[in-house]
């Protein structure tokens, strides 16, 4: 029943923005997830094994008996081992296009795929190569691993963190305009009263209207934010070819369908404070 | 003169028992207001501007707690009910605000109809009962009419709809006939008589004491805070009195178009 009144629009626009924040930080929360996950995952299997030695030759045996090593292993999925002319190309960003001579013991690298069990517990494998090919070393990826899923951990949190925030300024933004509404109807609510409405139909109509305003508000956030959100990927794809750093925005309806819960968690949100900031403040009238 | 009446087996709908009240704390507005309002009873409330008419009934429409002493309605302490059972209790109490009281952005149909909305009462089991208010009122015409486009008396109209549509036991008007002409003054009276007759309790709180004297009926009067139940007011003279009863006959036929 109390009106939209003044306070109407301008509650909208924040509503609105708030819902636009939150689903951008939300949207981030997928994200880095993804992204991560993506990440670590193609890394995870992977182990590269790097021979060294003092002349070619010991790099060859070594590169030979590590070979042996590797397939005799179980789960060990699969053995790459990167051919000299391979290796020179390598070389060749530093050391130049033609001047890698012959006689440099360009060092051996072999790329394996191994099964998560294996990659949990690489010491045997490990003691194996050193018996059979001193000259091998493994290389397990995990620096790299550890610092990405370390700060990808660290991008959800702070992302998560800030939605709920958000949600909670929501929350603190509904109360205060349903106590201010309440306080400019008083008229109203006084004249509900008197030719007998209860408290509980007082709160209803009340909430009927945040639920609305809410909803109106949080889906022009939402549609705002799914906006910018194809704007933005649509641009980074244009930077980075390969399309890797966005995957939460680009064929990705598992975090669309996630977006357009934000309406949804708002507008209850609004409702539900709507609805008990009423009835608190009524039940202290007589 | 104060007077006795046999009312044995009509129920007391309104007991005021030593009821005192106190706006500040300090000065008291009523003070050992003793009264009752039984079934059926039609009383007017008179008393100098300020002094307390207003005040006396808000106690009895439950939007003031007396300061002291016991004020009983429908047989329930309204000191002791709790805050869920008030709706209940309003809702058996039509009231006709001094100032009317309508919320603007309802229209008059819509105003009318409030006291059964808030009840939960489907539109179709009130809407004929709210037009034929309205026609009655003399307002057929402006059923979409917002208040603020309404004069004083139409005001006044709307505000006297809405306190009859939920058949409530008791009414209570205060100066119902303070902005309307003569005849629709007459006319509302004549009303409130008939509802009266037909069991509603009434109670009017008036300035107007041709009006008072014209319609025979026991009289609270309010004087420095304190309330005295008195006989129907005499005519001042027969003359006054054949004028205004032929006059309130004739409008009361060419009203229902009889
Ligand atoms: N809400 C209030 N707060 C404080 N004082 C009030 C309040 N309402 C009324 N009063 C005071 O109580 C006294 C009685 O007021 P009330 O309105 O009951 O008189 P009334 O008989 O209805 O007058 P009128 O004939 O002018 O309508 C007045 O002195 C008024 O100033
Ligand atoms: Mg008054």
């Amino acid at each position: 029943m109390p009106e939209a009144g003044a306070a109407g629009a301008p509650l909208m626009t924040v509503i609105a923005v708030i819902s636009f924040l939150a689903c951008l930080a939300l949207a981030g929360f997928f994200f880095v997830r993804q992204a991560a996950q993506q990440w670590t995952s193609d890394l995870s299997g992977s182990i590269t094994v790097q021979i060294v030695g003092d002349s070619p030759s010991v790099i060859d045996r070594d590169i030979a008996a590590a070979e042996n090593v590797l397939r005799a292993t179980s789960g060990v999925e699969e053995v790459r081992v990167y051919s000299l002319e391979q290796r020179r190309k390598l070389l060749e960003p530093w050391l130049g296009k033609g001047r890698v001579s012959d006689s440099l013991p360009v060092p051996g690298i072999i790329a394996v795929e191994v099964s998560p069990a294996l990659r949990k517990d690489l010491s045997g494998l490990q003691m194996d190569l050193a018996n059979r090919a001193p000259g091998a070393r493994l290389d397990d990826h995990g620096v790299w691993n550890d610092s990405l899923s370390a700060s990808a951990q660290t991008g959800q949190i702070l992302a998560f963190g800030i939605f709920l925030l958000i949600m909670v300024a929501a929350c603190a933004v509904i109360i205060y305009a349903a106590r201010a509404g309440l306080a400019a109807n008083k008229e109203i609510i006084d004249v509900l009263h008197l030719v007998g409405a209860s408290d509980e139909f007082i709160a209803a109509e009340v909430q009927r209207r945040f639920f609305v305003l809410g909803l109106r508000g949080a889906l022009m956030g939402l549609s705002l934010a799914i906006i910018v959100l194809l704007l933005s990927g649509w641009a980074l794809q244009g930077l980075e070819p390969s399309g890797y750093f966005l995957p939460a925005i680009r064929n990705n309806s598992a975090t669309m369908v996630w977006l357009l819960m934000v309406p949804l968690l708002i507008c209850t949100v609004a409702a539900v404070s709507a609805k008990q900031t009423v009835m608190r403040s009524l039940s202290g009238r007589w | 003169m104060v007077i006795a009446q046999s009312h044995k087996q009509r129920s007391v709908l309104v007991n005021f028992e030593n009821v005192g009240l106190s706006y500040d704390g300090v000065s008291e507005t009523l003070r050992d207001v003793n009264m009752v309002i039984r079934d059926g009873d039609f009383r007017f409330l008179t008393g100098p501007s300020g002094a307390g008419k207003t005040s006396l009934m808000r106690m009895i429409y439950l939007a003031q707690k007396p300061s002291s002493g016991r004020l009983t309605l429908f047989g329930e302490n309204i000191n002791q009910l709790p805050r869920d059972q008030l709706p209940l209790m309003r809702r058996r109490i039509g009231v006709v605000f001094q100032e009317f009281r309508l919320l603007e952005h309802l229209t008059a149909f819509e105003n009318i109809a409030l006291p059964m909305r808030v009840q939960g009462v489907n539109q179709n089991e009130y809407a004929q009962d709210v037009t034929e208010l309205l026609t009655w009122v003399g307002l057929g015409d402006r059923v979409n009419a917002l208040p603020e486009t309404l004069s004083g008396g139409e005001k006044q109209r709307v505000a006297l709809a809405r306190a009859l549509v939920s058949k409530p036991d008791l009414i209570l008007a205060d100066e119902p006939t303070g902005n309307v002409d003569p005849i629709m003054g007459e006319r509302i009276m004549r009303l409130l008589v008939e509802l009266n007759r037909l069991g509603t309790a009434v109670i009017v709180a008036t300035h107007d004491l041709t009006l008072v004297r014209r319609m025979k009926k026991n009289i609270l009067r309010l004087k420095d805070g304190r309330l005295s139940l008195h006989g129907p007011l005499k005519d001042i003279s027969p003359a006054t009195r054949a004028e205004a009863s032929s006059r309130a006959a004739g409008d009361e036929r060419s009203a229902l178009g009889a």
